[in-house]
């Protein structure tokens, strides 16, 4: 990248919304179905059909409205927009224009050290539209309904970002936000978060925002910052060269890693926007805003904030539980019992428990494991009942089994000797056996100690505290 | 029993009621006259005989059951076409839908069978009802029973015209911007547009929809009464719709208090128009109503805004009519873009493609300020002066057209005249307000049927019946044309 | 104030022959007319009505339409889907 310039960056991000219905007509909400079996004839737009909204699609969108710190216009309208498109049946797309359901607010994300706050013009309520399934086989395009009508919410930010990571940062941060609030399943394999990236560039320190740029189509994280750092060089390039920019439109095409021209600003849509005249406007009770504020589970940003300064956890540990609601979950239920502490409670979720979720591919919240089991077996650890080798066979049956660690502990023998003079006895045999590995070790090669130590804890069948022996071997062989 | 056909749906309900006739009976008999003299008035772009008999048998088995019966029970009618009925044809006159056959029913049509109506046919209109004299339709083109020479009013024609020409006692027909009232005051019957958000729109092929209202057409008041207060009613398919219910009516005007807005009898109105409606203003005034001069200024802006806005609508509303899904195909299917132009271009008559330039203009980047914005406002002002209005008093009557039934092609090449004709009717869409057009005799230079329009505050239906009622009786009865 | 049919026609995805194109330009003239005769008001029309407002519908599944149903008056179906002419991206 040349840097000469600065990247700005917008995003319009589109989420599917996970409601029991659609937003217009009672069809079920689900991906997956089988073609055209969840549509009706509101969704399928055949004429004389009429919109009905659904109230959970307005508290789903006034939740992430709060999470996103927006204004809540309690008196909202929906309008149409309207286009000419196979995956559109009405020719209009019902969705809010210049009252949306929430404006004005922001959202703080973190890139490397620093917080960064990103504003959100505006997120409004609309329908997803049909979906189109190339096959020649049969001469043609075929329409499968299921899609139409889907809730969606787009979320519009301020053009505040300046590179291409920290719009990957700000749409994770996007999507844990859809989990947390679980108003999304926010995957976006299946196409339920999609973005448009709306990129120009300037010379380093001027004022004024350069020609912007939209890139429609990009649904992978990857896609954003390679469609980002494809534009941005695109334009830098077309500057450098004597050229002009044009604000035009373009499609990403994720395959081959470039975009592509879609409409020059000549043809730029006209949608001729009006008040949907189906429905009426509506006044959301100020109870209910309220409401939904209050029941505001923390955010990402905060958990990670929290993590580092009151659990003292490494910026990159907090924030990998953090943007998994599932670990974050999982981390704070274990954090309530108050049993154990926060650095080998995020070891263990970061690692073992994490390497076994993955295995079955499965999230923790689906695993045998409970809380209580797991923050019984780090207590035992960290009060030296156990060592963790040990440990690690306590996890193995509580992963599957709801026992008592202690139990396991009794019943395996698994506790850790810490009795001194039961400590001394090994140790003294070890030196005795290993006379060569002593003399080594006067002689300067102290890295034996290893060697010496889990002989120690060998013939202890692992039950031995590895510290104390390492203490102990030492001091023996320095005072023989 | 002679003449079933031409009885009143109340003469047909009592006979019926006391199982003097049978309901295969009257639509038999319905049937018949329809058949003789359909050719003539073209009321219909297509009869459900077959399944109107079948109906009518089961509704005589229900009754010889003793079981419960709908408030329609065994009374045959015609719906207009673009009301769904599941399984028939709905065409709005266009040959964009000309072979659409609805996959599902208008909550107007679950209503009748719940009433245990009987549904004969789908009455003509003019397409996707843009007009007010029937002319447009690419189908059947309706005529005057009065006059087979001249128009019968639109859009509503085909529902005006069998019951005028005594083919049902009822019909129910849309109104946007006077499509009831215009083709009953033409046909000399009665005809109501509800209050905005009392009759479900659900299943009904829209025009404007912030306009549209579906409503009943009828040769006197207790009918028309009956047919509304079968289709009235919140619907949750509907979210405009209000939970209403009819609350009956009177036949006395005694201490109503009837305004008359002198920018509804302005030059425009034809003399002979005003003649009649003046006289029936004083028929009521000496039934004991006050009459007050009213002012309601913005009226002369009422038709621009009318037409942006509901061209508006319409050009939205239409735009689904791609060839795709559903409906007429273009002759070019290579690429969609071709399908779309010659699909659109071929599918639609000059009326339909005038309204949707029209309507995408004054929306288009640039107008929509100038246009459409503005039109907004001002459905704002009429809509209050018709609330200011109200304030001093319970009903206001006009002429319901300012000319009557002209013959067949005498304003072709003119939309902007044509247009000028709704000016009476279009206030009421424009404010959401009821209103009902009455025959008040007949234009003393062509025998033509006259109407005055009776308009009330936002559900009070009762009210506009009332006066109705009052007058009906004051004179007798409404003239039937023998047909 | 000037009315260009070709592009409002290309907006409305209708194709008027050349012919045509001069009289559907007058006749939309005239109706032109009648809004340039509107007097200038001043004020903007509310957004939302908040004394007439609707309800909105509970989250409940309600049975879809049968699928045949739906695709009856489809000019072309395949594989449960309606067919149409090759989108071209």
């Amino acid at each position: 990248m040349n840097n000469k310039y600065e990247i700005v960056v917008g995003l319009e991000v589109h989420a599917e919304l996970s409601t029991k219905t659609k937003i217009f007509c009672g069809c079920k909400n689900e991906f997956g179905a089988e073609v055209n079996t969840n549509v009706c004839p509101v969704c399928m737009g055949l004429p004389g059909t009429l919109p009905v909204l659904n109230e959970k699609v307005v508290e789903y969108g006034i939740r992430m409205g709060h999470a996103l710190n927006c204004t809540i216009n309690r008196a909202t309208k929906h309008d149409r927009k309207n286009y000419f498109y196979a995956d559109l049946p009405k020719a209009y797309q019902t969705t809010q224009d210049d009252v949306p359901l929430c404006a004005n607010g922001y959202l703080d994300i973190l890139v490397g050290d620093e917080t960064r706050r990103i504003g959100i013009t505006r997120l409004h309520i609309e329908e997803d539209t049909a979906k189109l399934i190339h096959a020649d086989e049969f001469g043609g395009t075929l329409i499968d309904f299921n899609r139409c009508g889907v809730p969606l919410i787009e979320i519009v930010s301020e053009p505040d970002m300046r590179s291409a990571e920290e719009a990957k940062v700000y749409l994770e941060t996007l999507r844990t936000i859809l989990l947390y609030l679980g108003i999304s399943d926010a995957k976006m394999q299946e196409g339920s978060i999609r973005a448009d990236v709306n990129v120009s560039v300037r010379p380093v320190g001027s004022k004024e925002y350069g020609v912007r740029v939209e890139t429609k189509n990009v649904s992978s994280f990857s896609g954003v910052y390679n469609a980002i750092v494809y534009e941005a060089n695109r334009q830098i390039e077309v500057l450098e060269n004597g050229g002009e920019l044009f604000q035009e439109t373009r499609r990403w095409d994720d395959a081959a890693g470039k975009n592509v021209l879609m409409r020059s600003k000549e043809d730029a849509q006209d949608y001729r926007y009006f008040p949907e005249p189906d429905l009426l406007g509506y006044v959301i009770p100020e109870e209910l805003v309220e409401n939904l504020k209050a029941e505001l589970p923390e955010l990402p940003v905060q958990k990670t904030l929290r993590y580092m300064n009151e659990c003292g956890l490494s910026r990159a540990d907090a924030e990998t539980i953090a943007l998994s609601k599932d670990k974050a979950v999982f981390f704070d239920a274990c954090m309530a019992t108050g049993k154990c502490g926060p650095k080998l409670l995020s070891n263990w979720v970061l690692g073992e428990i994490t390497r076994v979720a993955n295995e079955r591919r499965c999230e923790i919240s689906e695993l045998p494991l409970t809380v209580e089991n797991l923050v019984d077996m780090i207590a035992l650890i960290e009060n030296k009942t156990i060592s963790n080798a040990a440990a690690k066979t306590v996890f193995e049956i509580i992963v599957d089994k709801d026992e008592k660690p202690a139990d396991i502990v009794k019943a395996k023998g698994l506790a850790q000797i810490s009795d001194s003079s039961a400590l001394q006895t090994i140790v003294d045999s070890v030196i005795a056996a290993n006379e060569k590995a002593i003399n080594d070790y006067k002689g300067g090669r102290t890295n034996v100690l290893g060697f010496l130590v889990g002989q120690c804890m060998k013939q202890s069948k692992g039950q031995g505290n590895p510290a104390m022996f390492k203490e102990m071997m030492i001091a023996a062989i320095e005072n023989s | 029993m002679d003449k079933l056909y031409s009885l009143s749906a109340k003469s047909m309900k009592e006979l019926l009621d006391k199982k003097e006739v049978s309901s295969v009976e009257i639509t038999k008999s319905v049937i018949e006259r329809i058949e003789k003299t359909d050719k003539d008035v073209c009321a219909y772009n297509s009869y459900n005989f077959e399944n109107a008999l079948k109906n009518a048998e089961a509704v005589d088995t229900k009754r010889a059951n003793g079981e419960a019966l709908g408030a329609l029970a065994g009374i045959p009618l015609a719906v207009k076409d673009n009301i769904h009925v599941k399984g028939l044809k709905t065409t709005c006159s266009s040959r964009m839908l000309e072979n659409f056959v609805a996959p599902f029913n208008a909550t107007v049509t679950d209503k009748l069978n719940a009433s245990d109506a009987i549904i004969v046919g789908k009455t003509t209109m003019d397409e996707f009802a843009m007009g007010s004299s029937g002319e447009s339709s690419k189908l059947a083109v309706a005529k005057n029973p009065w006059d087979t020479s001249r128009i019968p009013g639109g859009s509503s024609s085909g529902s005006a015209v069998t019951v005028a020409a005594s083919q049902v006692p009822f019909a129910m027909g849309t109104d946007t911007g006077g499509s009831i009232r215009m083709p009953a005051a033409y046909t000399g019957i009665v005809g109501l547009k509800p209050t905005y958000g009392t009759v479900s729109r659900y299943g009904i092929i829209p025009l404007a929809s912030s306009f549209d209202q579906a409503g009943p057409m009828a040769r006197n008041v207790d009918d028309l009464a009956m047919l509304f207060n079968a289709v009235c009613g919140r619907d949750k398919m509907d979210a405009v719709t209000k939970n209403y219910t009819f609350d009956g009516y009177g036949d006395s005007v005694k201490g109503m208090k009837i305004g008359v807005p002198k920018e509804y009898y302005g030059e425009g109105v034809q003399p002979a128009v005003k003649e009649r409606v003046y006289a029936a203003i004083e028929t009521l005034k000496a039934q004991g109503a006050e009459i007050m001069e009213i002012s309601l200024p913005s009226t002369e802006y009422a038709l621009a805004a009318y037409y942006i806005i509901q061209c508006a609508e319409a050009a939205s509303n239409l735009g689904r009519y791609d060839g795709l899904r559903y409906g007429f195909r273009g002759s070019n299917t290579s690429n969609v873009e071709d399908l779309y132009l010659t699909t659109r271009s071929e599918g639609f008559g000059d009326e339909v493609k005038r309204r949707i330039m029209l309507g995408t203009c004054v929306l288009s980047s640039g107008y929509s300020d100038a246009f459409y914005k503005r039109a907004k406002l001002l459905q704002q002002n009429i809509a209050k002066e018709f609330t200011d209005a109200f304030k001093s008093c319970d009903v206001i009557i006009t002429p319901s057209i300012a000319l009557t039934a002209w013959k067949f092609g005498e304003k072709a090449g003119n939309p902007a005249e044509v247009y000028a004709a709704d000016i009476c009717t279009i206030t009421l869409n424009i404010a959401g307000l009821p209103g009902m057009s009455v025959p008040c005799g007949f234009d003393s230079t062509n025998n033509m049927p006259v109407g005055f329009q009776i308009i009330g505050k936002k559900f009070r239906e009762s009210d506009i019946l009332t006066v109705a009622k009052c007058y009906e009786n004051a004179v007798g009865g409404f003239a039937v044309k023998e047909f | 104030m000037k009315i260009d049919i070709r592009h409002i026609a290309k907006l409305s995805k209708l194709s008027i022959p050349e012919d045509q194109i001069e009289r559907f330009e007058e006749e939309m003239q005239a109706i032109i007319q009648m809004v340039e005769n509107l007097p200038e008001i001043e004020g903007k029309a509310t957004a939302v009505d908040t004394e007439n407002t609707m309800e909105l519908r509970a989250d409940e599944v309600i049975p879809s339409a049968s699928r045949e149903d739906m695709l009856m008056n489809a000019p072309q179906t395949a594989a449960g889907c309606i067919v149409m002419p090759k989108v071209v991206e």
